[in-house]
């Protein structure tokens, strides 16, 4: 193999498959990641066997072939080539060295043969369904936090995507909340579809995705558990988290008593305030929702309190319907969800004290609400 | 053999006990009827989860007309004669007493022709009362149906789960036994509707896709392996298919499906470090001994046996797993460094939090290099055990603040500290910041974190009575639990502090513990049932601990009043000051 690439496009293209790289791993070439010939440009991989990422580079091809390189000593090498420079590449193949020039530096890499690394699918993007980046992004930035992190449940740690019709639904629950956003498809699809993603791979995606691209290609290619998104020349495949989501619906309380309409900034710099001193163990904060009245305003009261290092308490102004209430929530969940919120102002919806609370962006008249998230209260014990 | 009564001391020797707890114990016992029978076919038919009927069809051997009323009566039977029998057993009924305590129970209609008879014979019974006994004409076999299960016992019908739970409690029996007899055909149908058809062709994997979906089928790998006498056969799922529970391993012993944790335990071995903490395989084990090698007569529903030698069985079966893996994995411990790879996985249980109060480094007393708080057994209390005031180099149980270094085993973390090395147990350590968690919430009151969905959990009767007595207790722990039906329990919430881990567990850890405990003193009680529920929920040995959450579970460690030992007792850390290593290493002189 003899290629010549781009400091620049070399770089960016380590560092965005070099999120898949596992270099804890048994199996050594997965610290590796694959550089490839293809089709005139220069293919990059790395995979963790759940995860993995390719990227396309731009390079000039004198001889085609592949390796596969040390990813952090190759990522390390790259960032501190001159900038726009080209980065010329050589392979021995019989002793598995790539030579690596540039400027003044030259470099021997020891390799590992291209063979032994996990074959990559390979995916036919025309069957794909076609999303835009900036919408898809915001739906997976969502609902991911409310995603499990614990291993016991791994059906959990996924995020169910559901494509039906014209609407694409993004859900992920973690035991104790619940997030759901939905969102209209330029074009109903033929195949209904639904599949649950590990939350860390939408993550990544999340984090690939640029505001510079505009479509992203999503495919589940039938009989494989797996799911590939394609976003201008990266792509991104993971492994399908195998069993039953929880059927969320039901979870959905259908009516509440008391809503109460806040200003999301105001209620999210309470919560951050309360959490400093909510911390100890179990992040307990305590909302005491207070209508108003003739002459004064409605209130939520929100309160975090801590044996070891004081209490605070901030009041923030509300438009309040029904009753008043007094509950408590992990302010961590709480502060999670308002943190994905754009709009100015958010509902909190509630019942009482022991039933869960339901968070909806308060959005303007012809934009119908396509967000919302549960979380279950606490409870102080007696 | 003819159906006949044992003679009272056999019956004595039989294990006794319920027989029909459920509809799916009336599918068990009368498909087991019809295996015994020789049948090639099978047919079963549900109506109503079972309550309504359960009607199994077979084309065995059949019963002879003057045998039939013997049948229905209780340790009537044709499979075993005198006590010594009991330890040959070849069939899988031998109590002569599943059509009784079904008759009793039901509205039972028997009919059955053998294959040397023109005509066959009908008998009706009603809750355990023989209403007639005709001659009939049918096809040679048998045919049993059981109507209104139940129908006099009020308080049965009472604990049985949703129809839903019911017939897939039914669904999973008949498969079960149609994996281990690949040669019958049988057929289920569930309200009119076809549940399960198999061929009877032979083909074993063609059954497993109805057990484990065709995916998880398709990846089973097959074991076979012969020692001596006993033959293992089945299949196992490759270490990449793991689930988080064990409820897809299942045991045949004879093709008798049994129940057995050696055999599981004995399974996992097999897989030794191919799995993660927390994971399970999937698998079918099929035993075959000679039927004197193992007792089958030691639980009332057959669901376990006993092995005369155990331990051949489990050395057998764990070298047999062993052996099918290493066929056919090329990359062991994928699956490992797979989970290994991506730190966030992992919950991060002691999130840091900085605490002003940590004791300042001229505090901490020198010690003697040796494993420290070596207690077997000092009272569980949050303040510092006797042993404190017994030496008098020891005013403080406290820690020093102590630098990570770094993690060994995945169980330990060393330290650095002012006076040398700290090698710290992080399972027993995180028990202790838990504990003390919990103690200090308890004066304000515990936080509990409801749950989305509220969680079941089954409990045998004795287990369920344990609970039901001390919910009082549970509810100021922060746990909500409420009884729902006979066994089940449902978790509402949980101690804010557990909420990393699963609630199914963290309410069956109680449950063993009030078997185990039996102090009267409430107080105690309580402390107890927090230790328990803290060793459950603290993180594993095993699990691997990013360098910000040994810091974390450090800083904790240090913020406890007595971090050296666990709740039970156990050292938390092992201390080898600076003059130990300094002597070891010959630096300096022995003193
Ligand atoms: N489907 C059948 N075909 C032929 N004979 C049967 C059938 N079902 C029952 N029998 C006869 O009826 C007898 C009593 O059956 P029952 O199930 O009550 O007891 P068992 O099978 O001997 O022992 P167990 O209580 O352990 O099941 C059997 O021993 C057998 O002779
Ligand atoms: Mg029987």
């Amino acid at each position: 193999m003899r290629v010549s690439v781009l400091q620049e496009n070399l770089a960016r293209g380590l560092s965005i498959v070099s999120r898949a790289v596992s270099p804890r791993s048994t199996l050594p070439v997965l610290a590796n990641v694959l550089v490839a010939t293809d089709e005139g440009r220069l293919r990059l991989s790395a995979t963790n066997l759940e995860l993995g990422i390719t990227c396309w580079i731009g390079a000039k091809i004198q001889d085609e072939g592949s390796t596969t390189v040390p990813a952090r000593t190759f990522s390390d090498l790259v960032a501190t080539l001159p900038g726009g420079n080209q980065v010329e590449m050589s392979l021995t193949v019989r002793t598995q060295t790539l030579n690596v020039r540039c400027g003044a530096s030259n470099t021997d890499l020891k390799c590992i043969d291209a063979q032994e690394f996990p074959p990559m699918p390979v995916s036919d993007v025309s069957q794909g369904l076609e999303l835009n980046v900036m919408d898809f992004k915001e739906m997976i930035q969502q609902v991911v936090f409310a995603a499990s992190t614990d291993d016991a449940r791994p059906i959990l740690t996924g995020v169910l995507v559901t494509v039906k019709g014209d609407t694409i639904t993004l859900a992920a629950a973690d035991g104790f909340r619940l997030s759901v956003r939905k969102a209209r498809l330029s074009s109903p699809v033929a195949r209904p579809l639904s599949a649950v993603i590990p939350a860390r791979a939408l993550s990544e995606l999340a984090r690939i995705a640029s505001d510079g691209d505009k479509t992203l290609t999503m495919i589940t290619p039938p009989g494989r558990a797996q799911v590939i998104f394609r976003v201008g020349d990266v792509e991104l495949v993971s492994q399908l988290i195998d069993g039953m989501f929880p059927d969320y619906e039901q979870i959905i309380p259908r009516r509440c008593d008391t809503r109460a309409v806040l200003s999301t900034s105001a209620f999210l710099k309470a919560c951050k305030q309360a959490e400093i001193f909510a911390r100890e163990g179990s992040h307990i904060a305590k909302l005491n929702i207070q209508p108003g009245g003739e002459l004064k305003p409605g209130v939520v009261e929100i309160t975090g309190q801590s044996e070891e290092t004081g209490s605070n308490q901030n009041i923030v102004d509300a438009n309040i319907e029904g009753p008043g209430l007094l509950i408590a929530f992990n302010v961590r969940f709480l502060r999670e969800v308002l943190d994905v919120i754009r709009t100015p102002n958010v509902a909190l919806e509630t019942t009482a004290n022991n039933l869960p609370g339901v968070i909806r962006p308060v959005e303007s008249q012809d934009d119908q609400s396509e967000f919302l998230h549960v979380i279950m209260p606490m409870h102080l014990g007696s | 053999m003819s159906i006949h009564i044992l003679p009272a001391e056999v019956a004595s020797q039989i294990a006794a006990g319920e027989v029909v707890e459920r509809p799916a114990s009336v599918v068990k016992e009368l498909v087991e009827n019809s295996l015994d029978a020789g049948a090639s076919s099978i047919t079963i038919s549900i109506e109503g989860a079972g309550q309504r009927l359960v009607e199994v069809i077979d084309d065995g051997c059949g019963i002879p007309a003057e045998e039939l009323a013997l049948a229905v009566e209780r340790h009537a039977t044709s499979k075993l004669s005198q006590a010594a029998d009991l330890f040959n057993i070849q069939t899988l009924g031998f109590r002569g007493e599943a059509l009784a305590s079904i008759g009793s129970v039901s509205n039972l209609t028997l009919v059955s022709r053998t294959a040397h008879s023109q005509v066959g014979a009908k008998l009706r019974m009603e809750g355990g009362q023989l209403l007639n006994l005709q001659p009939a004409g049918a096809p040679p076999g048998t045919t049993v149906r059981v109507e209104a299960l139940f129908y006099n016992v009020p308080a049965r019908l009472k604990f049985l789960k949703s129809e839903a739970t019911e017939r897939r409690l039914i669904d999973n029996l008949v498969v079960r036994y149609a994996l281990a007899y690949p040669n019958v055909r049988f057929q289920l149908m569930q309200d009119k509707r076809p549940a399960l058809q198999t061929s009877g062709r032979g083909e074993r994997r063609e059954i497993l896709v109805a057990l484990y979906g065709a995916e998880a089928a398709r990846q089973m790998l097959e074991v076979n392996s012969i020692d001596g006498e006993m033959r293992i056969s089945g299949f196992i799922s490759p270490p990449s298919l793991t689930r988080s529970h064990r409820r897809d391993i299942f045991f045949y012993v004879n093709r008798r499906p049994v129940q057995d944790g050696a055999l599981s335990a004995a399974l996992l071995k097999g897989y030794h470090t191919l799995l993660m903490v927390g994971r399970y395989p999937l698998g079918a084990i099929f035993i075959e001994m000679p039927p004197d090698a193992v007792d089958v007569n030691v639980h009332p529903t057959k669901a376990e046996v006993r092995f005369r030698q155990p331990e051949q069985v489990f050395a057998a079966l764990q070298s047999a797993v062993r052996r099918a893996l290493l066929a056919h994995s090329p990359a062991p411990g994928l699956n490992i460094s797979l989970h290994w790879g991506s730190g966030e996985q992992r919950p991060s249980s002691f999130t840091g939090h900085f605490d002003p109060s940590w004791p300042s480094m001229e505090k901490f007393p020198p010690q003697e290099a040796s494993v420290e708080a070596q207690d077997a057994n000092p009272p569980i209390s949050a303040s510092p055990p006797a042993r404190a005031s017994s030496q008098p180099g020891l005013p403080d149980q406290r820690v020093p603040l102590l630098r990570p270094v770094g993690q060994i085993a995945a169980a330990y973390l060393a330290a650095e500290g002012p006076d040398g090395l700290y090698l710290i147990d992080q399972h027993a350590a995180h028990e202790r910041v838990l504990f003390e968690r919990f103690l200090a919430q308890r004066s304000s009151g515990i936080p509990s974190q409801a749950l989305l969905q509220p969680a079941a959990v089954h409990l045998s009767a004795a287990e369920a009575r344990l609970l039901a007595d001390q919910l009082p207790t549970l509810a100021s722990l922060g746990f909500q639990v409420e009884p729902f039906g006979p066994g089940v329990f449902l978790v509402r919430a949980i101690p804010a502090l557990l909420a990393n881990s699963n609630p199914e567990d963290a309410l069956r850890v109680l449950v063993e513990n009030f078997e185990e405990d039996e102090t009267p003193l409430q107080a105690l009680q309580e402390e107890r049932i927090i230790a328990r529920v803290c060793k459950r929920a603290a993180v594993k040995a095993g699990a691997i601990l990013s360098m910000e959450e040994q810091r974390a579970l450090l800083f904790d460690l240090e913020a406890c009043q007595s971090p050296r030992t666990c709740p039970h007792g156990r050292p938390t850390m092992i201390h080898l000051s600076v003059d130990l290593l300094e002597r070891q290493f010959g630096r300096k002189g022995a003193r």
